[in-house]
């Protein structure tokens, strides 16, 4: 995600100050490990666990707004807290970098850090330009919903932290039958034409439904909904024109932030559909 | 490219023959007996809705014994890890973990990593990060880099030869 999806880290930064939370950037952090999971799952875990042992080393807990590394991050931490063995067996990697893992510290995701530790009560406060009668369709993705075993910060049939979120901008977010499908981005690496075309079916759910706006809040899912929405369109001979927009874009229109200061220019669906 | 061949040129074969065996064997072991076919897996599988995955056929084929069958079949990576099948199983088996398995095993006999897999790891291998740091376009067609966008630099592995060391280890060590 910091490698690309810039508009989602724009926007967070940006909204973040208002509700009185103070972001620490750290050096030294890899990738999570998770698009790995497929060729080596130790490497996976490793990687995981080498993020953590860095946060706990500045006694930070982490911020982690992508849905897939947020899932790479706690199933480690779940494994390594409930196998002592394999527990020793990643610190005993990780000592070449002097790290430890010892699983003190917490892993929070855009939603719950929103939802939970925030509160709507606080979001409420703060807005300035409520989006009244925007019609909504919001996405979750797979990696925040699931596995619960590992513990997810969402209910994983039943997801509603965004709607009650987008309730507190005054927007009207919707039911729909194919919210909980995937968008398709695991499937990017290896079979580009059959991840586009699992784009497509949602994106053309969507539109035809008549919602206004797909929100998200996973970089993976974003790349897919909104800079791959012309291809994904073609996939299912659908001209798709979906303004896809980041929750954290939304919340800071809804805070009265100027436009060019939440990375808006950078989203390549037609956003500028909307008079927000 | 295999990931043995990219962290560790001219490793014996005959001991990573044995090694897969080995995990074949341990594989076969793991393999839950509780799934009943009931195909809740299958029925709610995003890529059974688009390519025809079915991941109960899948457990099915692998309790006969078609391990080495199934490592070698392309129809393990059609898997989207939407952990669906691991959400809803009542019988607790995971398929999603199962294909996981199978595709590491594909990934260490040697069998060629399909797509993107090869760059990203060695991306990964290379500099801790799964591709380099992009230029984006705007809508209007504008090339931005990160701090043209007033974003700091991206944290990254300081002391990249230790970090590369101790993850070429792992590429190479039983999971």
């Amino acid at each position: 995600m910091p490698t690309e999806q810039y508009a989602y880290e724009i926007s967070l930064r940006e909204i973040l100050p208002f509700l009185d939370v103070e972001l620490v950037d750290i050096d030294g952090f890899s990738c999570c490990g998770e698009p790995m999971k497929s060729v080596n799952q130790l490497m996976t875990l490793y990687l995981s666990a080498r993020n953590l042992a860095i946060g706990e080393k500045h006694k930070l807990d982490l911020f982690v707004p992508c849905a897939m590394c947020h899932l790479a991050l706690s199933e480690c931490k779940y494994v390594l807290d409930n196998n002592p063995d394999m527990k020793e067996r990643i610190n005993g990697m990780l000592a070449s970098e002097e790290l430890t893992y010892h699983g003190t510290r917490g892993i929070v995701h855009t939603v719950d850090l929103l939802h939970d530790h925030i509160g709507i009560e606080a979001i409420k406060q703060h807005v300035k330009k409520p989006l009244k009668d925007l019609k909504i369709a919001t996405h979750y993705g797979c990696h925040l919903i699931r596995p619960s075993e590992v513990g997810r910060p969402v209910n994983s049939e039943n997801p509603e932290k965004i709607e009650e979120i987008l309730k507190a901008l005054e927007a009207e977010p919707v039911k729909y039958a194919q919210k909980l499908d995937c968008c398709g981005a695991p499937l990017l690496s290896n079979l580009p034409e059959s991840a586009l075309t699992k784009t497509g079916q949602k994106l053309k759910a969507i539109q035809d439904q008549g919602v206004n706006v797909l929100v998200d809040v996973c970089p993976w899912c974003h790349r897919m909904f909104d800079s791959k929405q012309i291809k994904a369109g073609e996939t299912v001979a659908a001209k798709l024109g979906i303004p896809v927009f980041y929750l954290t874009q939304l919340l800071g229109l809804a805070f009265g932030v100027k436009r060019d200061k939440l990375g808006l220019d950078l989203n390549l669906s037609p956003v500028d559909k909307l008079e927000l | 490219m295999s990931i043995v061949d990219l962290t560790s040129m001219g490793e014996p074969q005959s001991e990573l023959r044995k090694e897969i065996n080995e995990r074949l064997s341990k594989l076969r072991d793991e393999i839950s007996d509780y799934c009943f076919q009931c195909a809740k897996c299958t029925s709610g599988c995003e890529a059974h809705k688009l390519l025809e995955l079915e991941p109960h056929k899948i457990v099915a084929l692998l309790k006969r014994g078609l391990i080495d069958e199934m490592v070698n079949s392309d129809v393990i990576w059609t898997c989207m890890s939407c952990f669906k099948c691991k959400e809803r199983c009542p019988q607790r088996v995971a398929p999603v973990d199962i294909l996981f398995s199978l595709k590491n095993l594909a990934v260490l006999s040697g069998k060629q990593i399909p797509g993107k897999y090869t760059a990203m790891l060695q991306s990964v291998l290379s500099t801790g990060l799964i591709q380099d740091i992009q230029s984006v376009a705007t809508r209007d067609n504008k090339t931005k880099k990160r701090d043209d966008l007033g974003l700091p630099a991206v944290s990254k592995p300081v002391d990249v030869a230790k970090f590369q060391m101790a993850l070429s280890k792992i590429a190479v060590e039983k999971v």
